[in-house]
């Protein structure tokens, strides 16, 4: 009986072990098939997306890019479309070291991604193939390198002008826009005894709208280079004592407020001013109510009297660089560089700057009929003495960034004076 | 009880589990904690500061009004929430008519994503197109027509409180369950007595879920010292750091990457924390609901 048992005990573990033999020798087969012919997956977690003037264009430029290598790489997009919340995830990312695959870098955290060692090197990339030499300017990438080391692509430039209402500006006796700021209030004043509002600002998140209003002030009172000056010179002060005046003359709302808030009062003629980067001439005509976009004009900012900076002064500088966290993988690696090389195609970059209105730092030709306030914003540039830092992107500091619509909200509020306003930025340090 | 000796082995061995997922996931973070609080940590690189990050956030005005204001919301959960809480349920207990549609509509909004319900309220509380300003300025308050409730100094932290009573309904749910255990016979002896429904609520029913109500004190307090997507998402601490909280103060260090700055100020949070709920024990004698 024992020895019966024995006997089918042992036909049946046989009986086991074979069929554990095929099933392993089937998913070993299936496993080497599947990564001998696996596809690439690029994970991009993407800023331009929703309601953004690059998406449409982006989204075709995937598709194509997909299309074009279907089968070995696939480039996913991860939505995002919270600018602040991207930028706060990409700093928890960059602290950790789980870098996407590829990345929209804002200039404030391009110092903390190189120093993290976490990027990918794209110094060899450009020593391997002439295409991005051949692209962009001459020193435009030697002049993004650390130690030789290319952590971002540089990618997209803007400015930021006055944009304005010329129709609200016309029904308060303004033809011209004011080039000091005496004579802009002067305008405020007339715009509101008109039932209008002057200007939209902002206080939510980081302040965007307003610190662009700051930065021009900032370098209008102390000259493009203000920010190696630090926070102890007095154009940090008068700018201030500018934003105070600028919040008499701008909604209700204005503390608290978002972008979408800000900007949607201009897009809806509730405000005469506004300040923004290009990317946002697309939505004049695709957010705007009907017929904003004609009555829409570009400006430089206005003037302090008296201050170091120079009339037609801009400020602005690099925006979205493209970036790709390190790979180990060889052909991963190449994959990513084959698709950031096809963002930085001439053609590629004419038709998302022809599609938003967003400047890009790649030579590309662009077609005749470009929107008129790119081509305004353009001459600008060129007319432009100088094109000066932001206030985020200058000053060096995250933290004092960070502060920034806190002071300016306690300033706005009564709470604080111009000098308690920097007092409070200094304290964020 | 006493344990046996050969009961000490089982013992370790079923509590095994738990003591080392407590210590993974409790103890080791804190520990970790502790120790980057020491340091500059920027999320790339760290040195030892000592006291350092400890006496700047002290020196902080902006972190002082954060402790200030979470002491305001545990207060005000305290002593507002939580007997609105209790009120309520005091009358649900009444079983009176539609009381299940009232206990359902106050319970919502723990069941609603906190998020939208703070996108949903910002724009209540908005300035120019806001709900409460229109409502106001029909009932003839023409002054708060384009009042900013979360821009301005004077408003914001009230109209974030007065928004968080909207979370009264799960403490009342607590309270509500536990009138549902008290014993028919007390209300019976009460209307032989000729009790009113009044004598009836503060003389049997609320002596009886007193405990209950001490535990919701207690939660209370501990959720609003972990107060953040509420202020975060209407305020972001602002404005003018006038609506700051501990834990939106932290992710503010986070995001700057002062790391080391941001467990400092952690740890300020839990010894804060610990100390709060010492001194509701004592105030609360622990035996009451414990």
């Amino acid at each position: 009986m024992f020895m019966f048992k024995n006997k089918i005990g042992g036909i049946m573990i046989k009986l086991i072990l074979k069929k554990l033999s095929i099933t392993f020798i089937a998913i070993s087969f299936t496993i080497i098939s599947s990564v001998a012919s696996a596809e690439i997956t690029i994970t991009w977690p993407s800023i331009w997306v929703g309601k953004d003037s690059k998406t449409t264009v982006i989204g075709e430029l995937i598709d194509e890019f997909n299309a074009a290598n279907a089968g070995s790489i696939k480039v996913v997009v991860e939505e995002q479309t919270d600018y602040d919340i991207y930028a706060q995830k990409l700093t928890a990312q960059i602290a950790t070291g789980e870098l996407p695959d590829i990345m929209t870098v804002g200039a404030q955290l391009l110092d903390v991604l190189h120093r993290s060692g976490k990027a990918m090197d794209l110094a060899p990339h450009i020593n391997s193939d002439p295409h991005w030499n051949n692209v962009y300017p001459e020193n435009a990438l030697q002049s993004a390198m650390t130690d030789g080391v290319l952590s971002a692509l540089p990618y997209e430039l803007f400015v930021t002008p006055v944009t304005y209402n010329k129709k609200i500006l016309k029904e308060a006796g303004y033809d011209k826009f004011p080039d000091n700021y005496d004579d802009f209030f002067k305008m405020c004043e007339a715009i509101t005894a008109n039932g209008k509002v002057c200007t939209s600002q902002m206080t939510g998140k980081n302040g965007w709208t307003s610190m662009l209003w700051y930065s021009q002030a900032l370098a209008s009172a102390g000259g493009p280079d203000i920010y190696e000056k630090g926070l102890d010179d007095p154009a940090y002060v008068k700018a201030f004592e500018v934003m105070e005046k600028m919040y008499q003359y701008t909604t209700s709302d204005a503390i608290g407020a978002d972008a979408g808030v800000s900007g949607g009062h201009f897009l809806n003629e509730r405000t005469a001013v506004f300040m923004n980067g290009p990317w946002f001439i697309a939505r004049y005509t695709s957010d705007g109510i009907p017929g904003l976009h004609e009555n829409i004009g570009v400006a430089a900012a206005p003037m302090l009297m008296g201050g170091e900076g120079s009339p037609g002064g801009y400020v602005g500088g690099r925006q979205s660089s493209l970036a790709a966290g390190k790979q180990s993988d060889p052909a991963k690696e190449a994959a990513i560089v084959k698709f950031l090389k096809w963002l930085t195609i001439p053609e590629n970059v004419a038709r998302l700057s022809y599609s938003s209105g967003a400047m890009f730092i790649v030579n590309a030709d662009l077609p005749n009929d470009m929107d008129r306030l790119f081509i305004e914003m353009k001459q600008g540039i060129s007319d432009a003495p100088y094109v000066a830092p932001i206030f985020q992107n200058g000053i060096g500091s995250l933290a004092v960034a960070s502060e920034f619509p806190q002071a300016l909200s306690a300033l706005a509020l009564g709470d604080v004076t111009p000098e308690g306003a920097v007092e409070m930025l200094q304290d964020a340090e | 009880m006493k344990i046996k000796k050969d009961e000490v082995g089982w013992l370790l061995l079923f509590i095994a589990p738990t003591l080392i997922l407590f210590a993974l996931f409790f103890i080791l973070p804190i520990l970790f904690l502790l120790a980057s609080s020491f340091t500059n940590w920027d999320g790339i690189d760290a040195e030892f500061v000592g006291f350092e990050n400890y006496i700047k956030l002290f020196n902080k005005k902006s972190f002082i009004r954060a402790i200030t204001n979470n002491l305001y919301w545990c207060i005000t959960a305290a002593i507002i929430t939580v007997p609105l809480a209790l009120i309520i349920a005091l009358l649900l207990s009444h079983r009176s008519r539609g009381w299940k549609v009232f206990r359902t509509v106050l319970f919502v909004p723990q069941v609603v994503s906190s998020a939208a319900i703070a996108m949903l309220w910002a724009a209540v509380f908005n300035a120019e197109y806001g709900l409460l300003n229109f409502i106001l300025d029909n009932i003839g308050l023409s002054d708060y027509k384009n009042h900013n409730w979360l821009g301005n100094v004077r408003t914001a932290n009230a109209a974030l409180i007065g928004f968080s009573l909207c979370y009264v309904g799960y403490f009342m749910v607590i309270m509500l369950a536990k009138t549902a255990s008290i014993s028919e016979d007390y209300y019976d002896a009460a209307n032989i007595d000729g009790a009113s429904q009044i004598q009836k609520d503060l003389y049997i029913t609320a002596p009886i879920i007193k405990s209950t109500f001490f535990l919701c004190v207690i939660l209370a307090v501990i959720f609003n010292l972990r107060q953040f997507e509420y202020v975060y998402l209407m305020t972001a601490g602002g404005p003018a750091n006038k609506t700051q909280v501990l834990v939106v103060y932290i992710w503010n260090e986070l995001t700057v990457q002062r790391l080391g700055r941001g467990s400092a100020a952690g740890v300020i949070m839990i010894a804060l924390g610990a100390m709060l709920l010492l001194l509701l024990r004592r105030l609360l004698k622990s035996e009451t609901y414990n």
